[in-house]
């Protein structure tokens, strides 16, 4: 009977009532419908998901796409300004959801005010009311899902089921967009090895070593996976490989 | 608004006492009591040269559990195939059956099974861009409760990332400069030192040394491990 409990279908019936968990997103219309259905249930007007770019500078929110799609609504262009600077900079910090609100009588302030988790930040936008859930995706990428609206609806109770949708959301739009731009050409099983080690501190000569091989030949792998990922270098090799996933 | 929610367990328990990690450790056995499970361990996962070792950094397992089951079967477990992300479908890891699972041997199974460890289920959470591993686990199979794992999860996420001096792992994970760090980013975009001097408008010995500081603070051994591990740590 302890058995029984590993079947798959057992856990799945025991999450049934708590959380959806349809197949991934395929497609980013898909994704975009989904979104709306998160909104809909959250009473929400509009919403927008954002990337979050690794850049060491200053992190920024970067536009995927909104309730506007395939246009752009004026919320996502007041975000991608530097409305967004203290959500960008939260979100990569924190993984609770923040909020703000110009009015608060309006019943998404009640609502967020009346969260366990939620982080009031100052006004991303000139008025309005909103949401935002830090959202994060394999190899540290980062993003960020925002519902607007001044009648949003948001019980306790509730909350990890919808920011569990807007994970399941954002890695299915973050593992398209690495296929998308990745188009890889085949990496060899060796060439990867070698990609590997150098990430993990290896220099050439230790690598032939390990491996066995002419330190002529790991510099080959490692120039031919430099050139297949389309990189300058061997650092910006291993940055590829490891944001791409091809190495741990 | 940045009150915890446990802010009243806590202010009760003498661990308001010990201080900071008196209050992780509340939040964590108060976490622990509500999925109906006996004992939780918070991990990171902390990659050098040769395999993944797991940084323990808050647990209530017996010490002898610890030293028993080892540092890497506790990573083999924090990162095994059952274990889910935030919002997934955790899959229990029952010691009795002795799971197929990449690094639980059965003998592994059989002593984490005898130290009390009937159940276990692993938990990746999101601190911020960092990565935990929160393992929970119970005496007896079937005790946890799946859906409050769920809601679990995400609380573990927000309360953790209220606590980031408490985690340790924050400041240990990373210890750059601003400067260093910027640094650190352009060299994984494929940049020379000379191109980072041009970038940021400074000299290239100057590059150099920032660059020397941020190996040696990451304890990598060259440019290829710094940049690597500071990926893999969410540095950049």
């Amino acid at each position: 009977m302890e058995a029984a409990r590993l079947d798959q279908s057992d856990t799945a019936t025991a999450y049934a009532a708590s959380a959806h968990e349809p197949p991934p997103a395929v497609s980013i219309p898909d994704a975009v419908r989904r979104c709306r259905w998160i909104a809909v249930d959250l009473n929400a007007d509009g919403f927008g998901l954002f990337f979050i770019s690794p850049s060491a500078d200053r992190a920024r929110l970067v536009p995927c796409f909104d309730s506007n799609y395939p246009h752009v609504a004026p919320a996502t262009k007041l975000l991608s300004g530097h409305g967004g600077d203290e959500l960008s900079r939260l979100a990569r910090a924190s993984t609770a959801p923040c909020w703000w609100s110009s009015n608060d009588t309006c019943r998404s302030a009640a609502a967020f005010g009346a969260l366990n988790w939620g982080a009031r930040i100052s006004m991303p936008m000139p008025q309005g009311a909103g949401i935002a859930f830090p959202v994060y995706a394999d190899r540290s990428q980062c993003g960020l899902m925002a519902f607007f609206g001044a009648e949003i609806a948001l019980p306790q109770q509730q909350l990890a089921e919808i920011h569990a949708r807007c994970f399941a959301v954002f890695s299915a739009v973050a593992r398209m967009r690495a296929e998308d731009s990745g188009r890889l050409p085949s990496i060899s099983k060796r060439e990867l090895e070698c990609l590997k080690l150098t990430a993990n501190g290896l220099t050439s000569g230790e690598i032939a070593s390990r491996l066995n091989l002419s330190v002529h030949t790991a510099n080959q792998y490692l120039t031919n996976t430099t050139q297949k990922l389309n990189a300058v270098n061997r650092m910006h090799a291993v940055a590829k490989g490891l944001r791409l996933g091809l190495i741990e | 608004m940045t009150s915890l929610a446990t802010e009243q367990t806590i202010s009760e328990t003498p661990f308001a006492r010990s201080g900071t990690h008196g209050e992780l450790t509340a939040f964590l056995m108060e976490t622990t009591d509500r999925v109906g499970a006996d004992t939780y361990m918070l991990v990171a996962l902390l990659h050098d040269q040769e395999r993944t070792d797991a940084r323990i950094i808050a647990s209530n397992w017996i010490y002898d559990a610890i030293q028993l089951a080892g540092h890497q079967l506790i990573a083999n477990l924090a990162q095994s195939p059952f274990a889910a992300e935030p919002g997934g479908r955790p899959r229990a890891v029952i010691t009795a059956s002795a799971p197929a699972l990449p690094g639980v041997s059965g003998e592994d199974a059989r002593l984490l099974n005898v130290l009390g460890h009937s159940e276990i289920f692993a938990l990746k959470l999101n601190v911020g861009r960092q990565r935990m591993f929160l393992l929970f686990s119970a005496e007896a199979v079937g005790r946890i409760d799946l859906a409050a794992l769920l809601q679990a999860q995400f609380e573990c996420c927000y309360g953790l990332s209220r606590m980031p001096d408490m985690l340790g792992a924050a400041a240990a994970q990373d210890p750059l400069s601003d400067r260093e760090r910027e640094c650190l980013f352009w060299v994984s975009e494929g940049k020379t030192t000379d191109e980072v001097a041009v970038i940021l408008g400074v000299s290239s010995n100057t590059i150099n040394s920032y660059i020397t500081q941020a190996i040696r603070k990451l304890s990598a051994s060259n440019r290829a491990m710094a940049v690597a591990t500071a990926i893999r740590s969410g540095i950049i």
